[in-house]
């Protein structure tokens, strides 16, 4: 009884505490100031879509969110190439160059690559890397390499050993193995760390803020940090914002909840 | 095989850190010649800087603040919706959501609601007749680091909550069945059982939620306009790097910051895995 | 003045409107003094107001016998008449400023400056005020296509000249000949023009005439005037001061106000300033204990909001936008936005002498010569050529007056006309008074600067000088150990 009653409440306080945040951006972006800072939940006197058509005609919002499309998937694919691949490696290979992979990444995941702030902005200047999305990849890549090894390598431990010594003994190579083996096998695996990544990659803002000037090559949360400067005295811009740099997202979500989710249940995160 | 990703990780992520071991005993503004001074930035800061001390308070108190707190919530939502139904999958979707959102669209949609004199927070306290909780949320130094920390816990809640799920997925029923079969309560089967089954889960979201955690450097930009608080009250590392390499132009010294950032880091970890991970070590 | 496209805002909009429209509209809204328009040598009431900037703009100026009327006053620098821009070659620079709220602006000037030279490419790079002081300087060394950027006058401009970003633009005929003379100034460091300031701000508080006139208030003279007031204003149910807390530089605004009369003279404050800047005083010397007292005072009187260190710049503007506050206590630059908001508020904005203290009065008012902007002497010679000739389009007339109108700034730019804007022709009036270059920005180190003005803040959010100044006179110390 007890749990009923304090579930049923945790459940709903939790639910009404993305609700109502959620909601009064939803309405926000429909009213005026003052409105917003008056009745921020009450439904707005006049539905109008006056702040779209003043964020859309003023903004590139668009050309940030292809920017930031292209540089989350590229480095999300890349990502899973490369620590599919030492994955495997590191969950086959019981040597000592496996154990050294494995320890370096381990590492890595303790600390996060955020450390090389300073030095990364002068290597990437010096080889100009800075303004580009090369630049930008290759240091999401080099920040998630750590976690999406450290996902993957469990799941690769995991295959039964049985399969692969089968496999070795008819005198498959490594590589022939890794895929026509471990890859297919792999495949929840691998979408529940695309979507981790995908995640990490689409937010992030250190990287774009430290790496990326140019308005043209902005990121999503880069723009949207402009444009907390540009209407910074209006709340009802600002969620306009929100909306206009989330829906995508959000419709993806919606329409994939059950990989997102079951994704993540499915191969998830194993210790 | 691993050869790729270790080529990239050495290079841009080894050669980086001990680049940065050579800079912390450097005075460079980034332009003129740098200037070699041993480790007096080291000393500098455990001698000579309040802010330094005031951030590794912060940032501690904010890492042990949102692990403790975001854990719980996803272990406990977890239990609470680890069965799948059409409502806990609703509820499952709806509480990852925020995870979804980018940090930036999170930190303007609580900028806004902790607004002290509009906020859709104080106007809630101050109609269910408890003004006394209006606080004057990131404007003051008591509680401008809990309500990032809260705003933290509510962006990554859900997220942790699905990996433990995943864990808990994979907790044998028989052991539930049998622990019914001899009558043990809902408390005791968690604390027999989940707890107990869920440690590698456990240590995978605190370690996650730590390393999050120090990166909470989008949510504070956002939310104290770019500064690091009222009286530096959100101070932490990263953002205290971020303002000693740019505002201060201070190279050496935001290096030798980040290195005692990584000694803070390695140290808590480190604490979690006694506290914690004895039981599971094998 | 410049055609505008399909624009959105209402300023631009109001620019767009052909001349002779725009000026009935401002006879219309304008005070008594302007409905008939100006001639020259006719009696006025305002001083200072001026029509604009061309050489046949009047001025309202007391004559030899102290009557108001309208004169030609010479705003240039040299006998030459303004001239038209510098022709530049092929290429591409980037453009690096810190005002994203004109960015729609600079976008129709820049688009009309590309059309005119095919091949020349301006790419704005546009950051909010504190991103762009915490982190252009060091990006901007690294990017040499950062050609032409913009920099706060005081300690930002400041770290430019030192890192060897700022070109000497002292022999270039545009700066001679297109600039109001007294306006350079701020961007002359030993003796060399490094940065040609922009903008011509009054950061004095900008008040609510509808609302003054209704609660028939006079704008206080001293301190215990303003004392009395706040508690009037409070007691009437509005927040008396709009001030943002929560954002630093805006919040530091007022702190021009209060340092204008903290000391004998411009001589003076100039020299404890310097000494705070170096080390060789503290916040808790008496002059600075002066200055937080004028802080309590305000504070204990109730002139500021509640929960001061939380309002927000958007929560400040709108407090003012709405008339539940009678006064935004930041300057000229902000009533742009401000009529974004409400536009209603159009023609009913002036600005106000803020006079905080008993003593003897110094200056009544504060302006700045800002938004300085520099061509990076790091770039190639042609880099440097397009900013030359993209800062020198800047500084041509109709550039500068669409610029002016469309953002409701005053520029450092000759042959503007003001009359399009109603809230500029207000303004101006502050022209004539006893006005001080902004003082806050003599704090030429950014920590000092920024501690010396979050101190303030704690203040006003309730603490206690005694415990707030030797507390940030030690964060200042440490980091002048630095």
């Amino acid at each position: 009884m007890i749990f009923k009653t304090t579930r049923i409440f945790a459940l709903l306080t939790f639910a009404a505490l993305i609700l109502v945040p959620s909601l009064i951006v939803v309405l926000g972006s429909f009213k005026t100031d003052a409105e917003v800072y008056n009745k921020p939940l009450s439904l707005p006197e006049h539905w109008n879509f006056d702040n779209y058509r003043r964020l859309l005609s003023e903004s590139d919002l668009d050309i940030s969110f292809r920017n930031s499309v292209f540089v989350t998937v590229a480095s999300v694919v890349l990502t899973l190439m490369l620590a599919s691949m030492a994955s495997f490696a590191i969950a086959r290979m019981v040597t000592i160059s496996g154990k050294v992979l494995a320890t370096l990444f381990a590492f890595g995941l303790a600390i996060p690559a955020q450390i090389n702030l300073v030095p990364v902005y002068y290597i990437f200047r010096d080889l100009g890397l800075t303004n580009s999305f090369l630049g930008l990849i290759i240091i999401n890549i080099t920040t998630t390499l750590p976690i999406s090894i450290f996902i993957l390598t469990a799941f690769f431990r995991e295959i039964s050993k049985d399969m692969y010594e089968a496999s070795e003994v008819d005198g498959a190579s490594p590589l022939r193995i890794y895929r026509s083996i471990a890859l297919p096998l792999s495949r929840p695996a691998m979408g529940a760390t695309a979507i981790f990544l995908f995640v990490i990659n689409w937010n992030d803002l250190l990287w774009p803020l430290l790496l990326i000037q140019e308005s043209g090559k902005k990121t999503l949360p880069l723009a949207m940090l402009a444009y907390r400067g540009e209407y910074f005295v209006s709340f009802s811009m600002l969620f306009t914002a929100v909306m206009v740099a989330s829906l995508p997202m959000v419709i993806m979500y919606l329409l994939m909840q059950r990989s997102f989710i079951a994704g993540l249940t499915a191969g998830a995160v194993k210790g | 095989m691993g050869s790729p990703a270790l080529v990239l990780f050495l290079a841009f992520y080894l050669y980086p850190a001990l680049q940065n071991l050579q800079f912390a005993t450097r005075r460079w503004d980034g332009i003129s010649e740098p200037e070699n001074v041993g480790f007096r930035n080291f000393t500098n800061l455990l001698t000579n800087d309040d802010l330094f001390y005031k951030t590794l308070g912060n940032n501690i108190e904010f890492t042990f603040l949102v692990v403790i707190f975001q854990t719980a919530l996803a272990l406990l939502f977890a239990v609470y919706l680890v069965k799948n139904t059409k409502t806990t999958i609703a509820l499952r979707t709806l509480y990852f959501f925020p995870t979804i959102l980018s940090s930036v669209s999170v930190g303007m949609i609580w900028l806004f609601l902790y607004d002290p004199n509009f906020g859709a927070l104080n106007l809630f306290f101050k109609s269910v007749g408890l003004p006394s909780f209006a606080l004057n949320w990131l404007g003051s130094e008591t509680s401008a680091l809990y309500a990032i920390a809260f705003t933290q816990v509510w962006f990554h809640t859900g997220q942790m909550m699905v990996v433990y799920i995943a864990g808990l997925q994979q907790i044998p029923k028989e052991l539930y069945e049998a622990a019914e079969v001899d009558g043990a309560s809902r408390w005791k089967q968690f604390t027999k059982i989940t707890w107990p089954m869920a440690m590698p889960t456990t240590l995978v979201v605190m370690a996650y939620t730590t390393v999050q955690s120090f990166r909470a450097f989008d949510l504070i930009m956002v939310m104290t306009n770019s500064t690091a608080g009222p009286n530096n009250a959100t101070s932490i590392f990263s953002t205290l790097v971020f303002f000693t390499l740019f505002n201060e132009l201070r190279l050496g010294y935001a290096a030798a910051q980040t290195i005692f950032m990584v000694l803070t880091l390695v140290l808590i970890t480190w604490l979690q895995r006694r506290a914690f991970g004895k039981r599971y070590e094998k | 003045m410049m055609k505008t496209q399909g624009d959105k805002s209402f300023s631009a909009r109001r620019v767009g409107a052909v001349a002779a429209v725009a000026f009935a509209i401002v006879a219309t809204m304008l005070p008594s003094a302007f409905a008939a328009g100006e001639v020259l040598g006719k009696a006025c009431k305002l001083a200072g107001v001026s029509t604009g900037t061309l050489s046949t703009s009047l001025t309202c100026k007391a004559d030899s016998k102290g009557k108001l009327t309208w004169q030609k006053v010479r705003l240039g620098q040299s006998f030459g008449t303004p001239i038209a821009e510098i022709t530049p070659p092929k290429g591409s620079i980037e453009f690096w400023h810190y005002r994203p709220e004109d960015k729609a602006y600079f976008t129709k000037i820049i688009s009309d400056y590309e059309a005119k030279y095919p091949g020349t490419k301006i790419v704005q790079v546009v950051k909010t005020t504190t991103d762009y002081n915490a982190t252009a300087r060091v990006q901007i060394l690294a990017n040499n296509e950062a050609a032409l950027f913009a920099s706060a006058r005081g300690s930002i401009f400041n770290d430019f000249v030192k890192s060897g970003l700022t070109a000497d633009l002292t022999n270039e005929r545009f700066v001679k000949r297109n600039l109001v003379a007294k306006g350079i100034s701020a961007g002359v460091i030993g003796g060399k023009v490094l940065g040609v300031p922009y903008h011509y701000l009054f950061n004095n508080p900008v008040y609510n005439t509808e609302l003054w006139a209704k609660e028939k208030w006079t704008i206080p003279t001293n301190l215990t005037g303003w004392v009395s007031w706040c508690k009037d204003a409070k007691a009437k149910g509005y927040v008396p001061l709009a001030w943002p807390g929560a954002t630093r530089g805006q919040a530091a605004q007022i702190s021009n106000s209060a340092l204008m009369n903290s000391a004998a003279s411009y001589d003076a404050l100039s020299d404890n300033l310097a000494d705070l800047n170096s080390g060789k005083i503290d916040l808790t010397s008496t002059w600075f204990k002066g200055v937080a007292d004028i802080y309590v005072k305000l504070r204990n009187a109730g002139c500021f909001p509640e929960n001061p260190t939380g309002v927000t710049e958007a929560a400040a503007y709108n407090l003012f936008a709405t008339g539940k506050s009678p006064i935004l206590p930041i300057g000229t630059f902000a009533m742009g936005s401000i009529k974004a908001l409400n536009p209603a508020l159009t023609g009913k904005m002036q600005l106000m002498s803020m006079v905080l203290t008993d003593g003897k009065v110094v200056a009544e008012g504060i302006m700045n010569n800002t938004f300085n902007l520099s061509v990076n002497a790091k770039s190639t010679p042609g880099d440097q050529r397009i900013a030359k000739s993209f800062l020198s389009y800047l500084a041509t007339g109709a550039v500068g007056a669409y610029y002016a109108n469309s953002t409701t700034q005053h520029v450092n730019v000759l042959d503007v006309d003001y009359s399009a804007n109603v809230d500029l022709l207000n303004t101006s009036s502050f022209q004539a008074k006893n006005t001080m270059l902004a003082p806050r920005f003599l704090l030429l180190n950014t920590s000092v600067s920024d501690l010396t003005q979050d101190a303030l803040i704690q203040i006003v959010g309730g603490k206690s000088p005694d415990d707030v100044l030797p507390d940030f006179s030690k964060q200042i110390k440490q980091k002048l150990a630095g």
